[in-house]
């Protein structure tokens, strides 16, 4: 386990004084707000929503810094980014759609590197259209849980933060999803002998 | 037979962790004798080596996703200007 980020300056985990709370809550938000941002244009479908979710998520995160013990602040935050879109959003259902719509449209990222190796030009060159097709094809709650851990590298916890499911269906989902596709890529998709 | 009984266990066995050993998610670790047995199962099973390399193709492919989504640069800065908003009114 983890220590709480700010151990160093609140007992029990705590914060204590008013200093230690706004220490402690710049700790535990600033280094996740881009992805605080990125979630919640998944649940919300636009940019402007977005920011105004995460706004009030940080106002509530604030409010509610004295209760946290300083584990897993990204779990926590997104936890909160969850239940308040739940209350602003309350007849619109949580989807990745937002992020899906933006894969589907846009280029696949090339990076920066000017000579991709053999297997990032291959992917980017011949798997992706049917890597579209099949994860277009999962069913969303498959798919939004293959989006938030294999694209944006969330971890099983912080992905399961965000969908309000437990770990273990975090990770049920995610193995049917990628199995799901391996199946419908075919055998030979992924076959590691084309990068030689 | 006997041995392609076992190896057919130790292929199932491998099947349900090759995921996990791939993420190495901090809230599924496999315990340390269990890395140890699927990596030498992975060095003999050519089967099994497929699937992880299977697996680790389509994460990258799908990691390499992640820039399609249009970071907002002017939106994170604001989202801290206001966390500084929040922390400077609780300081007043």
């Amino acid at each position: 386990m983890p220590a709480p980020v700010g151990s160093l300056t609140m007992a029990d985990g705590h914060p204590q004084t008013d200093r230690e709370r706004t220490r402690a809550f710049r700790q535990f938000v600033e280094p996740e707000i881009e992805v605080m941002l990125r979630v919640a244009r998944s649940l919300t479908g636009n940019a402007t929503d977005a920011e105004d979710l995460v706004q009030e998520s940080l106002i509530r995160a604030f409010r509610a810094v004295d209760r946290f013990d300083g584990r897993y602040p990204r779990a926590w935050l997104l936890t909160i980014l969850r239940r308040t879109h739940i209350n602003m959003h309350r007849r619109r259902r949580p989807d990745t759609i937002d992020d899906w719509a933006m894969i589907r449209d846009a280029r696949p990222a090339f990076g920066a590197a000017e000579h991709p190796s053999a297997e990032d030009a291959w992917i980017d060159s011949t798997l992706n259209p049917p890597l579209a097709d099949a994860v277009a094809a999962l069913d969303p709650k498959f798919r939004a849980t293959l989006i938030l851990v294999d694209v944006h590298d969330l971890s099983y916890a912080d992905a399961a933060a965000v969908l309000g499911v437990p770990v273990g269906t975090v990770m049920s989902r995610l193995s049917r999803a990628r199995d799901r596709i391996r199946r419908r890529l075919g055998p030979s998709a992924l076959t590691p002998g084309r990068f030689a | 037979m006997k041995q392609s009984l076992r190896q057919m266990i130790t292929c199932h066995w491998s099947a349900r962790r090759i995921q996990r050993y791939l993420d190495a998610d901090p809230s599924a670790p496999l315990a340390p004798g269990e890395v140890a047995r699927l990596e030498a199962h992975l060095a003999i099973c050519d089967t099994c080596a497929k699937v992880a390399e299977e697996h680790r193709i389509l994460h990258k492919a799908l990691s390499r996703w992640s820039g399609a989504v249009v970071d907002d640069d002017a939106a994170v800065q604001r989202l801290q200007s206001f966390v500084d908003s929040l922390v400077e009114d609780e300081q007043r």
